[in-house]
């Protein structure tokens, strides 16, 4: 373990290196490459230690004192945490194609134009990193627009895989929960603009068939934290289109349930608007709202997902209506407007 | 790519017409328009021009090697600087491999090692800069969030997202298209031309190539072919190398005529550059794939032979290429075999031009008749032949005799196809009894002079007649060692003679078929074959029709063929010791 410890201190005071000395001046290619097998070392090192929080802790504990030393031999050092490890390739580039002393011939390396020629990028490589690098991104962008192929995107598929396998990881630690709710929180933001994004994956992460005990246990955990948090699937109530949600809530039974749970909130902050002749989202009522015509929609589209729920919440509509006067007029109770147009 | 390959100082000696200010004004143009990408228009425009571009780059390129500085380059260029910023950030143009290439070469080459003014220290930090963003940067902020999350690397992540991309299409193509009932196939041509114009950009990407083989894989309806017009453009000049594996150049031949006759003409380099004949033709052209591919679709077949025509109008005598053309047609002929029983109808269609009564007889191997049966069947074909042959001479003179030659041509070309027949005869000759056999022997004078210009061929029959009494003499004669002075009138008769027409092929190759066939112990056949081969110097043609002949009875192998087996190895090896003895410094022989 020592020898682990040592190692990933050398990597990170390395990668400062790259970043600030003008050493990388000297580095010819072997020295490049060598640095890049340095990064591999810390990617390997998270790999196997990331689901074992004693170690974890004990390597941390050791990227601080390195930070320390090292922020006071570079000014402007950026410092490598733990999640950092699995990135450390990244790191090293950004920072050597940051450093204005590293030489040109390096950087041709680095694209594949060595003696003018063009090289083929072989995985594991530093030869022509980076110009995969940009034929990667390039190619996503030319097939992106056609992504609409299927009811999720391809990176939303990817951006869900990556979220319920890191999650998985923290649940097999089998540490504090609240860890991994902190994980889901600050991995799916829902301030304005990134909301619909974080819909999105969630919704990727849910409807991929779940083909292991560990992913069923995931895909669980995210339906317990959608149900603690209303704004979460408020959000994908409005922003995702109705065959999604229906496809969520014939997948997921917790998933209905919330939903559902969703729907009857909006529906209890609705207000009858005389002048309108309908009923609208109150003014004090959380953003996102729906339209009352939305909202039937949703709820009979629910119904026609899940059969098997539609008989229960009907009564509980009904007895919810009763509760409001059992009054067949319209505008009186919201339940009971939305139970006949549900019945229509 | 293979520009690319050239060294830097090969580049400046072609440098090609300087960029005028009309060029630089068009791809300034372009770049601005391509900008606004987000419509289909802009696709279409960006993919036609995808080529054009390379050829540009190309030309910065080389002015940029060619000037000395960047500030003079930048003053003879001026937008240079816009345009190439401008190119890097357009998905379109770094996602192939030559353009991104190119753009970066063109990007360093830009790059002033000792910059000695502002401009050039300004384009160095420019540099700089524009290559690290395009490696390094990512626009996606929520997905930069999660990546740090969950530890994955970019360049991890962006090479998933882009096999699942890839992956969905494939699934979409093959949803939509694998109903081969069904009648209304409209709604697949759509998806197929949507996806091969998505993809043109895409052609040298090696993680498109399950797609694009997917694509090129799609059955052709007989009215429209649902590839895009784009994309088959530039199937013709896309290195593919990368993108298509080797089932898919079945349909890449197929879609791209270019391309075909780039393979075809790959292959016949193959087998007469190499020093000695290849001996394993057969299994290098198997490998190719052209003959499964002309088995499946005749278009293709008609195309092969037109080029195999071409290239023997213009090599007289090469017999590496008759024999490319012998084994080509019956590895083409075992692959049709499989696909259906052989009708001469079915035959017909790939031998339009050929006679039909000699198609089916020709194309009959020997193996596939009884042995006693080969000399009659032999007499019927040289008898037909000649008749094609007096035909052709009654027209002479007449204006219309062109059909005459075709005629003769044709059936000229289908016998190098199907040689077999011509070494069945040259093997009869040896081992049957009978003296006369002067039907064999002109056919094998056909098969090696197929005109009759200047009305030679009775004198090369005569030539011929002379070359096998010579060796009859030979092969009966037990006097051993062999005086020396009894060789000579055949090295004479090998050697080709300027002033009369003369068939030193011919006479090879009976030569080479006494020394295997006849009843000479083996040691002596050999010795005469090496003396006489050795003083006329045909090493190669030598080789050439050994190789053939083991071929064809590589074929049919029954027990008493092993000792024909040991002697044409015995043979083979001979030629080869010789081809290594002689002066090492010619490339000729030493392939």
């Amino acid at each position: 373990m020592e020898a682990v410890l040592k190692n990933v201190a050398s990597a990170v005071e390395l990668l400062a290196v790259a970043a600030h000395s003008d050493a990388v001046s000297q580095w010819d290619e072997q020295t490049l490459s060598r640095a890049f097998q340095w990064a591999g070392y810390c990617e390997h090192v998270y790999t196997r230690f990331h689901t074992n929080s004693a170690i974890r802790r004990v390597v941390e504990k050791q990227l601080q004192h390195t930070n320390a030393t090292l922020r006071d031999a570079f000014a402007d050092y950026n410092e490598v945490s733990f999640m950092d490890l699995p990135r450390c390739e990244h790191l090293l580039l950004r920072a050597l194609l940051n450093n204005p002393q590293l030489p040109i011939s390096t950087i041709r390396i680095l694209f594949g134009l060595k003696n003018g020629t063009s090289r083929r990028y072989h995985y594991q490589e530093v030869t022509g990193l980076c110009s995969h690098l940009i034929q990667c991104k390039s190619a996503c962008e030319v097939l992106c627009p056609f992504s609409g192929l299927s009811t999720v995107s391809a990176e939303a598929e990817v951006q869900g895989e990556m979220l319920m396998k890191r999650l998985g990881a923290l649940l097999s630690q089998g540490s504090d929960p609240s860890q991994a709710e902190h994980f889901l929180h600050s991995s799916l933001p829902l301030c304005e603009g990134a909301a619909r994004h974080s819909c999105l994956v969630i919704t990727a992460a849910l409807l991929t068939a779940s083909d292991s005990a560990g992913q069923t246990s995931s895909q669980s955990f995210l339906l317990d934290w959608l149900q603690k948090e209303h704004g979460v699937l408020q959000h994908m109530g409005s922003t995702l289109p109705s065959a999604v949600l229906k496809d969520l809530a014939g997948a997921h039974r917790k998933f209905r349930d919330a939903y559902f749970g969703t729907l009857k909130k909006w529906a209890s902050e609705m207000e009858y608007s005389l002048s309108d002749g309908e009923w609208v989202p109150a003014c004090t009522a959380a953003a996102p709202a729906l339209s009352f015509p939305k909202m039937v929609e949703h709820f009979s589209d629910l119904f026609d997902a899940c059969p098997s729920l539609r008989r229960n919440a009907e009564d509980e509509l009904l007895h919810l209506k009763i509760l409001d006067g059992d009054f067949d007029a319209r505008g009186l109770s919201v339940w009971g407007d939305i139970l006949s147009e549900v019945k229509k | 790519m293979t520009e690319l390959q050239q060294p830097l100082s090969q580049l400046q000696e072609t440098s090609g017409p300087l960029l005028d200010a009309q060029k630089m004004q068009f791809w300034m143009d372009k770049a601005v328009a391509w900008d606004q990408v987000g419509s289909a228009q802009t696709l279409k425009d960006i993919s036609r021009h995808l080529r054009g571009l390379t050829d540009f780059l190309q030309q910065v390129l080389t002015q940029i090697s060619n000037t000395g500085s960047t500030a003079e380059t930048m003053k003879e260029l001026p937008c240079l600087g816009q345009i190439l910023g401008r190119l890097c950030w357009n998905p379109y143009v770094t996602v192939g491999d030559t353009n991104r290439g190119l753009l970066l070469q063109c990007l360093l080459g830009l790059y002033s090692e000792n910059p000695s003014n502002a401009l050039e220290r300004k384009a160095n930090q420019w540099i700089r800069k524009v290559l690290c963003r395009l490696a390094t940067e990512d626009d996606d902020p929520a997905a930069q969030i999660l990546m740090k999350s969950t530890g994955v690397p970019p360049k991890e992540y962006h090479l998933r997202v882009l096999k699942k991309m890839v992956k969905q299409h494939q699934e979409n193509i093959e949803k939509t298209c694998c109903s081969k009932k069904s009648i209304d196939q409209r709604c697949s041509c759509d998806v197929i031309l949507t996806t091969s114009e998505v993809f043109v950009p895409l052609l040298d990407c090696p993680e498109a190539s399950p797609v694009i083989c997917s694509l090129l894989q799609r059955p052709g309806t007989s009215f429209t072919d649902a590839l895009s017009e784009d994309f088959l453009d530039a199937l013709n000049s896309t290195d593919l190398r990368l993108a298509v594996d080797e089932t898919a150049l079945v349909s890449v031949w197929y879609h791209s005529l270019p391309r075909l006759e780039e393979a075809v003409l790959d292959l016949l380099e193959f087998a007469t550059s190499t020093g000695s004949a290849p001996q394993n033709l057969e299994q290098h052209i198997s490998k190719t794939q052209l003959p499964k591919a002309c088995a499946h679709h005749c278009s293709m077949f008609l195309v092969v032979n037109d080029i195999f025509r071409s290239i023997l109008k213009q090599a007289e005598g090469n017999l590496a290429v008759h024999s490319v053309i012998q084994t080509f047609t019956r590895c083409f002929l075992k692959e049709l075999e499989e696909l259906q029983p052989r009708t001469a109808a079915s035959l017909k269609a790939f031998f339009p031009q050929s006679p039909t009564s000699l198609l089916v007889p020709l194309l009959t191997l020997p193996s596939e008749m009884p042995q006693e049966a080969w000399k009659n069947h032999l007499e019927w074909l040289t008898a037909s032949l000649q008749r094609l042959a007096e035909q052709e001479e009654e027209e002479e003179g007449d204006s219309q005799s062109s059909r005459g030659h075709h005629n003769v041509f044709e059936t000229w070309f289908l016998l190098v196809q199907c040689s077999h027949w011509v070494q069945v005869a040259g093997e009869l000759l040896v081992t049957s009894e009978a003296e006369p056999c002067s039907n064999l022997l002109w056919l094998m004078t056909f098969y090696y002079h197929p005109t009759n210009r200047w009305h030679c061929r009775a004198a090369l029959l005569e030539e011929a007649k002379e070359a096998w009494r010579h060796l009859r003499t030979l092969s009966s004669a037990s006097v051993r060692p062999l005086p020396t002075d009894h060789l000579q009138p055949l090295i004479t008769l090998l050697s080709l003679k300027p002033q009369r027409p003369s068939a030193p092929l011919l006479t090879l190759s009976l030569m080479v078929y006494c020394a295997i066939f006849c009843q000479l112990p083996h040691s002596q056949s050999v010795e005469i074959f090496q003396t006489v081969v050795h003083a006329a110097g045909l090493l190669h043609e030598a080789a050439c029709v050994l190789n053939s002949l083991q071929h064809r009875l590589n074929e049919g192998s029954c027990s008493s063929r092993d000792t024909v087996h040991v002697r044409i190895k015995k043979l083979q090896s001979t030629v080869t010791h010789m081809q290594a003895g002689v002066n090492p410094h010619t490339p000729h022989n030493r392939g």
